[in-house]
């Protein structure tokens, strides 16, 4: 009996280490990767500055929102590739609306709005015709590409500053902001997409459905409005990080982001999240996404190439899955 | 079997279809089709180069040979392997003669060298390509390019002082030329200016090169009086980035090319000198090279198109604004 307690008392206590391990294990990646850059610096006082701070998290804002709808889509099991073409393509129709004479605002709720659209036609794909999420989205990666280019009559679209142009700039008006204005979006967006996953009955359908879709639809859940509803809402967010891009570049490039789904993936599976889907939280995707903003910036810094920061940020990937895998068997 | 005869006989069809419309017109006059193949379509460089082979077209046909430009390239800038099967989808389509800007010095040489073979010309523009197999190169002498922006840089800082150099991207030869130039002229002419950082690339896109020079600057930003940057995206991420850190106007900073948000910097002392290539004049003398080769008449192997430096007090010369607002609009409607 008492042996029996002792055995209860170390497993809940190896649990509660498990799971305060998964919380902090980004965290502790992203420290030990400032870290190390503070000490190959020959200024660190430089890199560990506010400036550089406000320099990385402006940066960060594109992929970090993005990485929030993603994370929604990798938890539930699915994927979603056009996301790069998507910011380009609500980037392009932003730009074009501004150009048009539309309020700032109206610009910015049809850019996110046609994001949620491309996200909307995802998901039908997806349950309506029966095609798998990676090729459903694979060629959505092309037509929205394809869509934002002949919108934009093949050039970058140049419009007249409005305050769109505000949201990203690391020098915010008014000073109190501390930082971009768009960076306290993404955090506003983070904490209330973690809240929706962990508390509402809309996050536990997500999580079920990513851990066993028929259990979950033997149990009543609704999985295909479930999921139109996922990219719709994914799609709403990388409509917004459309709108940021633009932003960043004071312009519409239907060309722009090329790849920059790859980065959101890779934040999503860094923070945590698993491809097999029932896995991931926003914290941690967020903290995958600062993990490779600091990278690149720290690189470039220190005066190293390119090409090193791939093969670092490419192997941090890996690393980070395999100990994830590696936990996981062990648990 | 009789599917694919059927299907096979279609294609020769087609094809043959295809390469009447490029035989001689009925009525005796000679007609060429020129594939004009530039780097990428979104800067605004390139829309210039688009209006002069126009014009080239137009002019000619008045002139009684009959020219249709073809303008297609690869959207992205740096995309080597679309900008190869656009020149092999020209080649096998059988125009007359290519007219390209290659993306790489190298990649491109075997689809044209191929073209070559297949008895399509190519005429290169404005970034050099490492080949025998081609009518002539036309271009901006790079390099005079990036000295003209090392004399305008010396100038600006009286001899002294710190300058970083953010470069274009890897394996591109005309931004490297421009480089080397400034480097060496610095070096040579200005032994007392030292550069700090000169082996960053800033990347294909506005988006790559802001984040480059935002990086960069925050390193640098406080130690350098110079900053130069050799091409268009790389200038404008430059701009954006020292804007945004409110130090735009406080370094001096010399870029290369032309758009209206660096005419508008140079009013506003943010920029203190563009090095401006001619390319409404590139892309009229690749169009008129390519066709006066195709007529048998002897054309230079290498043809220099012009270059200046534009700084906010010679802006309003005639001769500069004849170079900062080509008639774009008179040829690319």
């Amino acid at each position: 009996m008492v042996a029996d307690i002792k055995q209860r008392r170390l497993f809940l206590s190896s649990a509660v280490l498990q799971n305060w391990l998964n919380r902090v294990g980004p965290v502790l990646g992203l420290l030990l990767v400032i870290g190390i850059f503070s000490l190959l610096m020959d200024t660190p006082a430089r890199f560990l500055s506010p400036n550089n701070l406000r320099i990385v998290l402006s940066q960060t804002v594109i992929v970090a929102i993005g990485a929030i709808g993603m994370t929604i889509i990798i938890i539930s099991g699915g994927i979603d590739l056009a996301v790069g073409s998507t910011i380009a393509l609500t980037g392009v129709i932003t730009a074009l609306g501004i150009n048009d004479g539309l309020a700032p605002s109206v610009a910015l709720l049809s850019g996110i709005l046609v994001g949620g659209l491309v996200g909307v036609v995802n998901g039908l794909v997806i349950t309506r015709l029966k095609v798998v999420p990676f090729i459903a989205t694979l060629g959505m990666l092309g037509v929205a590409r394809g869509v934002a280019k002949w919108m934009a009559n093949q050039q970058t679209v140049n419009m007249p500053g409005t305050w769109l142009n505000e949201l990203l700039v690391m020098f915010p008006n008014p000073p109190w902001l501390l930082v971009a204005p768009g960076v306290w979006i993404a955090i506003v967006l983070a904490v209330l997409a973690a809240i929706v996953l962990r508390n509402t009955v809309f996050g536990r359908r997500v999580f079920a459905l990513g851990s066993n879709e028929a259990a979950a639809r033997a149990c009543g859940i609704a999985t295909d409005r479930l999921k139109v509803w996922i990219y719709a809402l994914a799609g709403l967010l990388f409509g917004l990080a459309g709108v940021m891009q633009m932003s960043r570049l004071r312009q519409g490039d239907p060309t722009v982001a090329a790849g920059s789904e790859l980065d959101i993936i890779a934040a999503v599976v860094i923070g945590g999240g698993s491809l097999s889907g029932g896995e991931g939280s926003i914290l941690g995707s967020m903290i995958g996404a600062l993990i490779m903003a600091f990278l690149r910036n720290g690189c470039q810094q220190v005066g190293w190439p390119n090409y090193i920061q791939e093969i670092i940020i490419g192997a941090i990937i890996v690393v980070a899955v395999a100990i994830d895998r590696w936990r996981s068997a062990h648990a | 079997m009789r599917k694919c005869l059927l299907l096979f006989l279609l294609l020769l069809i087609l094809v043959t279809s295809c390469l009447k419309n490029n035989s001689p017109s009925a009525n005796g006059k000679k007609k060429f089709t020129i594939a004009v193949i530039p780097k990428g379509t979104t800067h605004e460089f390139w829309k210039s180069i688009h209006a002069g082979s126009n014009k080239a077209a137009q002019e000619l046909s008045a002139q009684g040979t009959d020219i249709e430009v073809i303008w297609k390239g690869p959207l992205r800038e740096d995309d080597r392997e679309q900008q190869i099967q656009v020149v092999e989808g020209f080649a096998a389509q059988g125009v007359n003669g290519i007219v390209l800007a290659p993306l790489d010095n190298r990649a491109l040489v075997r689809p044209v060298s191929d073209a070559h073979r297949a008895g399509v010309p190519t005429v290169i523009i404005d970034s050099g390509l490492d080949s025998n197999d081609i009518v002539s190169f036309v271009a901006t002498d790079n390099r005079k390019g990036g000295t003209l922006a090392a004399d305008r840089m010396g100038q600006l800082l009286n001899g002294k002082g710190k300058v970083l150099v953010l470069r274009y991207a890897e394996g591109s030869a005309s931004t490297t030329e421009r480089e080397e130039g400034f480097i060496s002229q610095i070096k040579q002419k200005f032994p007392d200016i030292e550069l700090v950082s000169t082996d960053q690339y800033a990347g294909a896109t506005r988006d790559t090169a802001k984040r480059a020079s935002e990086n960069l600057l925050n390193r640098f930003g406080d130690e350098v009086q110079g900053i130069f940057t050799p091409n268009e995206s790389s200038t404008a991420g430059m701009l954006l980035a020292l804007q945004d850190i409110g130090k735009a106007g406080k370094v001096s900073f010399v870029g290369f090319d032309v758009s209206q948000t660096f005419i508008d910097a140079l009013n506003a002392n943010q920029l203190h000198g563009i090095v401006v290539q001619n390319p409404f004049n590139m892309g009229y003398l690749g169009v008129r090279t390519m066709v006066d080769s195709l007529l048998g008449k002897p054309v230079d192997k290498k043809i220099d198109t012009g270059v200046m430096l534009v700084t906010k007090e010679n802006m309003s010369s005639p001769e500069v604004q004849a170079l900062l607002h080509p008639p774009l609009d008179q040829y690319l409607k």
